[in-house]
Order: C-alpha cells, then structure tokens, then sequence
C-alpha cells in the first residue's frame, strides 16, 4: 500500500516534471483541447440561458375551458362533478371579473382593458390533467371540449411543446457535438503522449531491464495525459468565460429592449467541476491507449 | 540457481545462436562465459534475464522456468538479477546517483533510504564524488562502474555481466575485475561473459567455451 503510494506521488512528480519541461508544446495542447471543449460548452451554456427564458412561461400544460355564456346550473355542475375524476390532477374555476382583472394587471394590456364597457371574458376552468403526455391531453382537451355548456377547451401547452421540442434537440446537438470533441480530445491526448513515448524510449527500455512492470511504466503517462487534459479543461472555461464577457452586453441590451431583467448566468461550480473531470479522464483515456500501443512498438524496435 | 537443458535459441530466419545446450551454475559461484563473438554469449545471458525465450528445452533460474514464465512476472525475476551491459545502458537525462536509484524507485522503497542506499553502493565503485554528475560526463570505465553500481544496488543475488571490460583499456578493466572478485566473495553468483584472458586467469573460477552455439567446459 505504502509502496503503491510511493509510486503514484513518484508517477505524479515526474508527470509534472514533463510538462514543466516543454512549456510551448503543453501550452498548445490545451489551447487545441480548450478550443475543442468549448463549442459544446458555449452551446450548453446558450441553451441553458434560453431554457430559463422558456422556464418563466408555464412549464405544467394546462387545459384552459371556457364556458358558455349562456350556460345553466345544471351544466355547471356536471362540469365540475367532471373534473373531479381521477384523471384531473387540478382544476381551478376562473371567474369573468377575476380573468379581466388579471388581464388588467398584464403590463402593457391595461389601456385595452380600461376601454371596454362590459366584460368579454367567459367564466372558465384551468384544468391541469394527471397524464400529460401528448396523447392524453388532446384527448382530455376532446372530451371537455365536447361536453354541453362548455364553449371551448384550449390546450395551452403547445406552444411550450414546441418550445421544449426545440430545446431538446438542441440538447441532443450538445451531447452530438461533445461526444465528437470528445473524441478528438482522447487523439489529442494520445498523439502528445505518444511523442513523449518515443521521446523516452530508452528510458523506458531500461526500465524493463531492470524490473519495471507495464504498470509502472505506464503510470507517469497516465497522469500526464490526465494533467494535460486538466490543463485543456482549464483553457476551455478560460475561452467560455471570455465568450461571456464579449456578449454579456450585448445579450443584456436586447434584454432591456424587451423590458426584461435578464442576464446571462455563468456556469455553475459543480458544471466547472464536471468539465475537468471529464477533461482529465479523457486526456488519461487518450494516454492509456496511446501509451499501450506505443510500448509495444517501442518493445518491438529494441 | 541457474540450469540450461537442451536448450535451443533460433531467431527469425534459421540462424541457431545457441544448441542443445545444457549445464548448471550453483548459488555463489563465480563462472566465466567465452567464445568468439557470435557464439553465442548475449543470447545465452538473455536467455537467463527473460530478454529472449528459448525455441525448445528448459531453462530454470531460481526454480522457474523462464520459458513459461508469464510476462507480468518477467519484471519481479529481473529485480533479483543485476544486469550489466557492454554498452552500460545509462540514462543521459539523470545524474549518476539518479540512475543508480532507478531500480529502488521501480521496487517501490522509500526515497531517502533508497539514496542512502544508491550513495553506499556508488561510495563502493569509488565514484563518490561524482554521484551528481551527469554519466555523459565519464569517462567509458567510470560508466561501466556506474552501471555496475545500478546492478548491485538491490543486493540481487545473481549478477549477469555482458562483455563488461570490452570497451576498456586494461588499467580499468582490472579494477571492474577486482570488483567483480569482491561481490563474488560477499556470496554473489557471477556469470561473466568476456574474451578477457588475463581477468579470467586472475580471479580463477569456472570457465564455459562457447563455439557456434555449443558449450563446453573448458579445464580449470
């Protein structure tokens, strides 16, 4: 255990030593990696932002019925004997004068609101169904739309569907896009640790010869790939926090333009967190199988 | 400790550098390998090190048969023989003391007793005063002491020296000789291979006449 200690600080110096070594050649690395990373990264980061701007608008899909204005009381309360059914999760009645005053409230709509003479809002239920998968609301939507007193029944979701089914692809391109980095971030790796292989053949010969295991040997490749790879991580949150500076601005100008008080967030410490750690076990990941094929055509040469 | 048995060595394209060879070293000898060069000598030494696998027959070091041994097992073998080359194999990266260290650092010891030990070991071929520098500054003898340094500095109990005097004018090779007499009488086996005659009619010991890949043992 002791022994095993000793040879991970041992790998990790010597790791270290290495890129302390060639300065240049470690800097343009993690520029290359930094780069890489970066583009999935602003995406997510971008897609985040515009997550939160759709995540003010009403996530739950809801059911608006409005009544007729002719309806009786009997209707009434088949309505609301209706919506009592297991499939509804929640129904709140919305009264006329409550559905102006509201509309009254809504920035912008006041003026409209204060010209009218009379009230031209229905009384209506927002219904909020159990099962809000697509098939089921259009059906719950048919069906109270169907029912006698009831004017109409407006499924006001699909437009935030849409919405959602835009962001999902994005999403789904962000993990495209990383996966595609991802890999060119493991040959990245691999290649800067393939030059340092053949760099220190002899070394590595010698080492054999006096009774050094693949594993030992491996090791200090290991942990360079994973530092280079941590040095990429670094250079990709560096290149995404000047991203952000640039459009900070501009981004909060068309904001202000729209009335809003929306800025841009940074990435969170945990995100941070996670893109080291996957940038390092790639670079380790682009080592180990750099290191493996090389040492066995360094073994092959001797 | 070390038991050849009809042991054939044929690499790649015919060529049988070693045949039908058969003989045995005990634990604390001190043996002499000669013969013309390409007869043999190196394959023979690689063969005891897990460097090369025989084609066919058997050879046992230490109670294992190297031709079966797995290759994660190889390195654990090589901790317990010192290897000392023509060429001495040292790292132009590191001071003396550094490569003299290297096969404490592979076995896992802790640092500073490994230094006390490498300093102890390089006080012993006389390069004290050198242990900071870098080998590309020695001289060829100095070298071969370095590396004769690494070999012993994990106390193996079987030493393996290929050509060790051959780059070196006689003065120097004597002292390796010497050397080599002083562990052979701390209890360490010694398998030489050299063309030297002087050394080997200095220090005694066994002799084993390689000719084209045949052993014979030559009368003491």
């Amino acid at each position: 255990m002791i022994g095993w200690l000793r040879h991970q600080k041992h790998a990790l110096t010597a790791a270290l030593n290495r890129l302390r070594a060639h300065p240049v050649s470690t800097l343009l690395t993690a520029l290359a990696m930094g780069v890489a990373i970066s583009l999935p990264g602003v995406l997510y980061l971008g897609l985040n932002n515009l997550s939160r701007v759709a995540g003010d608008l009403p996530a739950q899909p809801e059911i608006s019925v409005f009544l007729d204005t002719r309806i009786s009381d009997a209707q009434q309360l088949a309505i609301a004997a209706r919506l009592k059914q297991p499939d509804i999760a929640a129904a709140r009645f919305v009264p006329r004068d409550e559905a102006l005053a509201a509309l009254s409230a809504s920035q912008g709509l006041t003026d409209i609101s204060a010209g009218l003479t009379q009230n031209p809002l229905p009384d209506a239920w927002v219904v909020r169904p159990r099962d809000t998968s697509r098939e089921a609301l259009a059906r719950v939507a048919d069906e109270l739309g169907k029912l006698p007193g009831v004017a109409e029944a407006h499924l006001d979701s699909l437009w935030a569907d849409r919405l959602q089914a835009a962001l999902a692809i994005g999403r789904a391109g962000v993990w495209l896009l990383s996966s595609l980095f991802a890999i060119a971030l493991v040959a990245i790796s691999g290649n800067a640790i393939r030059a340092q292989v053949l760099a220190r053949r002899d070394e590595i010969l010698v080492s054999r010869l006096i009774g050094a295991t693949d594993r030992y040997i491996r090791r200090p490749f290991l942990y360079l790939g994973a530092l280079q790879g941590l040095l990429g991580g670094l250079a990709a949150i560096g290149v995404l926090a000047i991203a952000g500076g640039i459009l900070r601005a501009p981004v909060e100008r068309l904001a202000t333009l729209y009335g809003s008080t929306f800025h841009l967030l940074p990435p969170t410490a945990i995100e941070i967190a996670a893109v080291l750690a996957f940038t390092a076990a790639l670079g380790w990941l682009g080592a180990w199988l750099s290191v493996t094929r090389s040492l066995h055509q360094v073994e092959a040469t001797r | 400790m070390i038991s050849f048995s009809q042991v054939t060595k044929r690499y790649p394209g015919g060529h049988d550098a070693l045949s039908g060879v058969t003989f045995s070293v005990e634990q604390g000898e001190l043996v002499f390998l000669t013969g013309h060069s390409g007869a043999g000598k190196s394959t023979l030494l690689k063969l005891i090190a897990a460097i090369e696998r025989p084609t066919s027959g058997v050879v046992s070091v230490s109670g294992q048969n190297i031709g079966r041994l797995s290759r994660r097992a190889v390195p654990y073998l090589r901790r317990n023989i010192g290897l000392v080359f023509q060429d001495h194999k040292l790292l132009f990266d590191r001071s003396v003391i550094d490569n003299v260290v290297l096969p404490l650092d592979i076995a896992g010891f802790d640092r500073r007793e490994s230094l006390k030990r490498a300093r102890a070991v390089i006080d012993k071929v006389g390069l004290l005063s050198r242990e900071k520098a870098n080998p590309v500054s020695l001289s060829g003898g100095e070298q071969q002491r370095v590396c004769i340094a690494r070999a012993l500095v994990s106390r193996p109990a079987l030493l393996l020296a290929d050509e060790p005097t051959g780059n070196l004018d006689a003065g120097y090779a004597a002292d390796i000789m010497a050397m080599f007499r002083d562990f052979h009488q701390v209890g360490t086996t010694l398998l030489i291979a050299t063309h030297d005659e002087r050394a080997i009619s200095a220090l005694g010991g066994r002799t084993l006449h390689l000719d084209h890949g045949s052993i014979e043992e030559a009368a003491a």
